[in-house]
């Protein structure tokens, strides 16, 4: 290994998408012991191997297992790295509460969308699933979110997510909080007509929009 | 013409009606005779009268006995919740660790679970139009069932990590899936294969290849020798896999509305029928019948004209609240197309 900074960044990188836990775990204290920033470390490592991860499974070259592995590599990075981010560094992210609405379990889909966004460098409050829409607009308030997430599989749910909308106006909120919704029966056309502010049919689609919605756009 | 007499005369290329037709009922079948889906649960006697009424409330061809994909594997010890109302989720899968493989047994389809109560309303349904209407009884893939037994996220994990476990559980999940396969056809009925889990949504193609394809061959492979033609079910993207989806002996391939018909012909309709995929929620659930019209249209012209024939369906069960009027429509909108197709009038 070379002792350039920007080397192990790139070694970060590769291990994650080259789903390496132990690996990404042993550089990342690597560059904690070489006193390297370790906000750098995540952003040129940990994050660039992530959204590496993330374009090979747009191109369809990795799927979930894949995707999931990438992920567990990158936690295990950050669990070693983040108690050493500087606290300027650390304040400022932007906040997304995310779930799977009422009466749904499936989650893959949003833990996909959650380690995305994670990946990006928002703070994800993740509520879990079978979530009621009420948790979703309390959380949002308490923790001065700007983004809620919701996901559901099923058709039988897919009215929790009109809820959330409505609830987030009842409580004075929707100016304030954009909504986005996904999972297998959402659709563009059903986003506009429950009024939420945007759709992905993708992980990575999804992790674009909410930089749109908060004016992060690359 | 009955639906038998549509299916076996379209089969020997002779004139028909019109083009078979399968909107995927499964628990809108309670809202025709009004119970709640609740009531399915450990009740063969409501699901037949339900499936029954359905089947002659809309006219459609192919009858599918299904409440959700989970009986197998909550025969096996996964916990299924039943709300009162809605279609049943996994609650937790039947073990936590691959290590915990070993403690798994298959079902015996007669005792365990609510197995027994399936195959009751099968027998039901054959009897009272088994002679007139094709009868078929859901049936889940050994991956997917492995899915639902260990948890998809740990599962999908050791598929990298400890593809041996994988294999042991999807041997079991087989084992268990022709037992119950074996019981479908000595109801009388055709089992139908779903396997949502092999999706390439979910795992890659090559994935799909070592971890699928070789036990649906197998189970898919069983039904086949017993006579039988089998439909095979993957939900999401599959353009990748349809030919292998043809290797596993299905006769016919259900495609989601999450892929292209008109591509399935051209990679694989030489070698299978078709069936799909009217987009279940946006158009069935969501839209208007002239919707449902539109699409019905769509898909015809995209794959009438399949090699080896081609079913009018949703691209995938349809959701229970789904409005009677909107499967009404997709089975009008087959009647007035009729057959032989005409492709300039669709256009």
């Amino acid at each position: 290994m070379s002792d350039q900074p920007e080397s192990l960044f790139r070694s970060l990188s590769d291990a994650v998408v080259g789903m390496d836990e132990d690996g990404t775990r042993s550089l990342s204290t690597n560059a904690v012991e070489r006193g390297l920033d370790a906000y750098t470390a995540i952003d040129k490592g940990l994050v660039d191997g992530m959204s590496r991860a993330g374009a090979l499974f747009e191109s369809e070259e990795y799927f979930i297992p894949e995707l999931l592995l990438c992920a567990d590599a990158m936690y295990a990075g950050l669990e070693v790295l983040r108690p050493h981010i500087k606290r300027d560094t650390a304040s400022q992210r932007q906040r997304v509460v995310i779930g799977v609405v009422e009466g749904d379990t499936h989650d893959i889909g949003k833990n996909l969308v959650k380690i995305m966004l994670d990946a990006s460098g928002f703070e994800v409050i993740d509520l879990g699933r079978d979530v009621p829409a009420q948790r979703f607009v309390d959380e949002a308030a308490a923790r001065g979110a700007d983004v809620i997430a919701l996901s559901t599989l099923m058709t039988t749910t897919m009215d929790a997510m009109a809820e959330v909308v409505r609830l987030l106006k009842d409580a004075g909120l929707r100016e304030r909080v954009r909504v986005v919704v996904g999972g297998g029966p959402i659709s563009q056309n059903f986003s506009d007509r429950i009024g939420a502010d945007g759709y992905s049919a993708s992980a990575p689609g999804a992790v674009k929009l909410v930089k749109q919605l908060t004016g992060r756009a690359a | 013409m009955t639906p038998i007499q549509r299916f076996a005369a379209y089969g020997r290329g002779e004139a028909i009606d019109r083009l078979p037709c399968v909107p995927i009922v499964g628990n809108t079948a309670a809202r025709v005779i009004g119970v709640k889906v609740s009531e399915f649960r450990g009740n063969g006697r409501v699901i037949a009268d339900a499936q029954i009424a359905a089947y002659r409330r809309f006219g459609y061809d192919v009858i599918r006995v299904f409440t959700d994909l989970y009986t197998q594997a909550e025969a096996m010890g996964a916990r299924v919740h039943y709300p009162e109302d809605e279609t049943a989720y996994l609650e937790a899968p039947a073990i936590e660790s691959a290590s915990q493989i070993d403690t798994l047994r298959p079902a015996d389809p007669h005792k365990d679970g609510n197995l027994p109560h399936h195959l009751e309303a099968m027998e039901r349904t054959v009897q009272a139009v088994g002679h007139e209407a094709v009868v078929t009884g859901a049936l889940t893939g050994p991956f997917t069932t492995a899915s639902f037994l260990l948890g998809t996220e740990t599962l999908v994990r050791l598929t990298l990590k400890d593809p041996a476990a994988v294999h042991r559980l999807c041997e079991l999940a087989l084992e268990n899936g022709l037992a119950y396969a074996e019981a479908i056809l000595d109801a009388g009925c055709t089992p139908s294969v779903t396997d949502p889990m092999c999706s390439s949504t979910v795992i890659s193609p090559r994935q799909f290849a070592e971890f699928g394809l070789p036990y649906l061959k197998r189970l898919i492979g069983y039904i086949a020798g017993r006579g039988r033609a089998v439909t095979l079910h993957i939900c999401g993207k599959t353009r990748a896999i349809w030919n292998a989806m043809a290797d596993t002996g299905a006769a016919c391939l259900s495609i989601d509305n999450a892929a292209d018909l008109s591509e399935a012909k051209v990679t694989v309709g030489h070698r299978v029928r078709l069936m799909g995929n009217v987009p279940p929620s946006e158009i069935m659930l969501q839209g208007t019948p002239s919707d449902v019209r539109l699409a019905v249209r769509h898909a015809v012209l995209q794959a009438h004209d399949n090699p080896n024939g081609y079913v009018v369906a949703s691209g995938c069960s349809l959701p229970v609240e789904t409005p009677f009027a909107n499967i009404d429509a997709m089975l009008d909108a087959v009647r007035e197309i009729g057959w032989p197709v005409r492709a300039e009038v669709l256009a």
